[in-house]
């Protein structure tokens, strides 16, 4: 069941002509003159309920405003949005009740007061019984480890509490929907691997539908199953991550530690290093079985090892190929 | 009622985090009432050179500026944050108002108190409650109401003005220059009888900025001077209805406006 549907989706962003000369500023505010810059062009998808979507792109491909079309936040110019069977800007304050948002760059806590205090807030302004918010609030304090920090003023956390603080408040009334906007951006290993922990978590249990952007390509391989990329407004890819990966990237290599190794049948030799040989092979043509017992058959080898592509190199390459 | 409840919840964080910094309480306070103080204190000099200003005494003059002081301050307390309205759209805090569901203006009005603007509302009510015992008014029940009317007409017809100048930050991104503008005619003209500024300013300052229903045209027919006004009696006496549509159409204006709102980066 389509829990989100995008349907033609355009946003321009128009600007009185900046004018030149005498007067320049007087005459910009009174130029009839518009310069238009179409964000998103045209954009089309459907969200299943539970899925796990990583929305990627390039900065100013247009990606931040479709989300925040999305999440009610622009007013599209044409096409249309919906949400849970809302129009999110138009019915904001339902759409607002059935999402969860978390802007890595910004905090949605109050700043100067208390974790626990913003918490309480949230649970308040969203009428979450307290019974259900003391369950939830001794859950998250659980997972996400807010035990430490939830006495201290907002400003006082780390970037890695903080982020864990937003996460809480952005699921503490149970939303089907959760809009991640570069939730790990800045936060050492550590913390990326418990935020991820935690919405794979949230997803599987729950069924929480989740809407990522990132620029952290291991944010999206671990979580997301499906990726949509968008480049200069309109969608360049949606579909798999495997698929992706097969259809702009068919190579898998083979990493051999051997001596002497000039070349074997099915495979090209890309590179070498030390005693190290990689070899590029299509995976349908040459089967990996084929191609591995083909180099031991002829070669001592002390090491061996498959590499798949990455996610990161496959996206580069698409952009780089569109231009 | 949800949305009362709602914006005493909001007001109510406000306050705790402005306690955060405890020092700053009382030094605000006391910074409103002696800014205001000052602004007394030069009228108070006017008058004991010239005696009257426009027909209007001590008495008269300081009625007419405690029902101006306690409606402008009756309307900073809780519009105050309207001041930021140009960083929280050009910086896109606002993007946060609009994914939770509250009103974002209860938000924007509630992201933090100046309490300074207590200063302003307590000034203005102790101005207003030692004047009007000596202002020349037939303190009948009936007055007593209208007088109450009138201070939260006027706080309205202030912040009518403050709003629909906000509203157009959606649109035109920088309007703090505007909003100070108004500040200043308030302030600058507000406090003594307009008939003084003559017949044309008079008439601007009624029709255009609707400033005399904030305190002039209530205080002369309280003070039942109403021969003395260049419009009819009646529309004197309906200056805190004038606050209502004004507010009315202002809250209107900005929903309309928000519409434009381009968040910060694309």
């Amino acid at each position: 069941m389509p829990v989100i549907e995008v349907a033609d989706l355009v946003k321009e962003f128009s600007r009185p002509k900046q004018q030149e000369g005498a007067f320049a500023g007087i005459r910009t505010l009174l130029t009839r003159e518009q310069t238009v810059k179409r964000a998103v062009d045209g954009v089309n998808f459907t969200v299943q309920r539970g899925e796990m979507v990583g929305y990627l792109g390039p900065n100013g491909a247009g990606k931040s405003t479709t989300i925040k079309m999305l999440t009610g936040i622009l007013v599209p110019t044409s096409g249309t949005v919906t949400v849970a069977g809302t129009t999110p800007w138009r019915d904001r304050s339902r759409n607002a009740r059935r999402i969860g948002v978390v802007f890595g760059q910004r905090s949605q806590l109050w700043w100067d007061l208390p974790l626990r205090d913003s918490l309480w807030l949230i649970s308040r302004l969203y009428d979450v019984p307290q019974a259900r918010f003391r369950e939830k609030q001794r859950q998250f304090s659980e997972v996400l480890d807010l035990g430490p920090f939830l006495d201290t003023p907002v400003r006082q956390l780390s970037l890695g509490q903080r982020m864990r603080g937003d996460l809480a408040a952005a699921m503490l009334y149970d939303p089907d929907i959760l809009y991640l906007d570069e939730p790990t951006v800045g936060l050492d290993v550590i913390a990326k691997e418990r935020i991820r922990t935690f919405v794979g978590e949230l997803n599987r249990t729950s069924g929480t539908t989740v809407i990522l952007t990132t620029h952290d390509l291991d944010d999206v391989e671990e979580l997301c199953d499906r990726i949509i990329l968008i480049d200069h407004g309109k969608v360049a890819y949606d579909g798999a991550v495997d698929e992706l990966k097969t259809r702009y990237a068919p190579h898998r290599e083979l990493v051999v530690q051997t001596d002497g190794l000039e070349s074997v049948e099915g495979a090209e030799v890309v590179r070498r290093e030390g005693g190290k040989v990689w070899l590029r092979f299509d995976p349908v043509r040459t089967p990996p079985a084929d191609l591995v017992a083909a180099v031991l058959a002829q070669h001592r080898v002390t090491d061996l090892s498959i590499v798949e592509p990455e996610l990161e190199s496959v996206i580069h390459r698409i952009y780089a190929d569109r231009g | 009622m949800r949305g009362p409840r709602v914006y005493l919840l909001l007001a109510g964080a406000a306050f705790r985090a402005e306690f955060q910094y405890r020092g700053n309480l009382f030094i605000n306070i006391i910074g409103g009432l002696f800014y205001q103080g000052v602004g007394l204190a030069f009228i108070w000099a006017v008058l004991d050179r010239f005696g009257q200003v426009g027909g209007w005494g001590l008495g008269e003059i300081a009625f007419l500026y405690g029902m101006r002081l306690t409606a402008h301050g009756l309307w900073v307390l809780p519009g105050h944050q309207l001041i930021h309205v140009d960083e929280v759209v050009i910086e896109g805090e606002y993007d946060r108002y609009l994914v939770r569901p509250v009103s974002p203006l209860v938000q924007l009005l509630t992201r933090r108190v100046r309490l300074s603007s207590l200063g302003d509302l307590a000034g203005g009510s102790a101005l207003l409650v030692i004047a009007s015992a000596s202002a020349p008014v037939d303190w009948s029940p009936g007055a007593v109401c209208f007088l109450l009317l009138a201070v939260v007409g006027g706080a309205l017809v202030e912040g009518s003005l403050q709003l629909a100048a906000s509203a157009l930050v959606f649109r035109m991104k920088r309007v703090s220059p505007i909003k100070f503008a108004i500040d200043m005619i308030f302030s600058d003209f507000g406090n003594y009888p307009l008939k003084i500024f003559g017949p044309v300013a008079g008439f601007a300052l009624t029709f255009v900025f609707p400033l005399a229903f904030v305190a002039y045209l209530p205080a002369t027919v309280l003070m039942d001077r109403g021969e003395e006004l260049a419009v009819p009696e009646w529309l004197a006496w309906g200056a805190p209805g004038i606050g209502v549509v004004l507010m009315y159409a202002a809250y209107r204006f900005w929903e309309r406006q928000s519409r434009y709102y381009e968040s910060s980066g694309h």
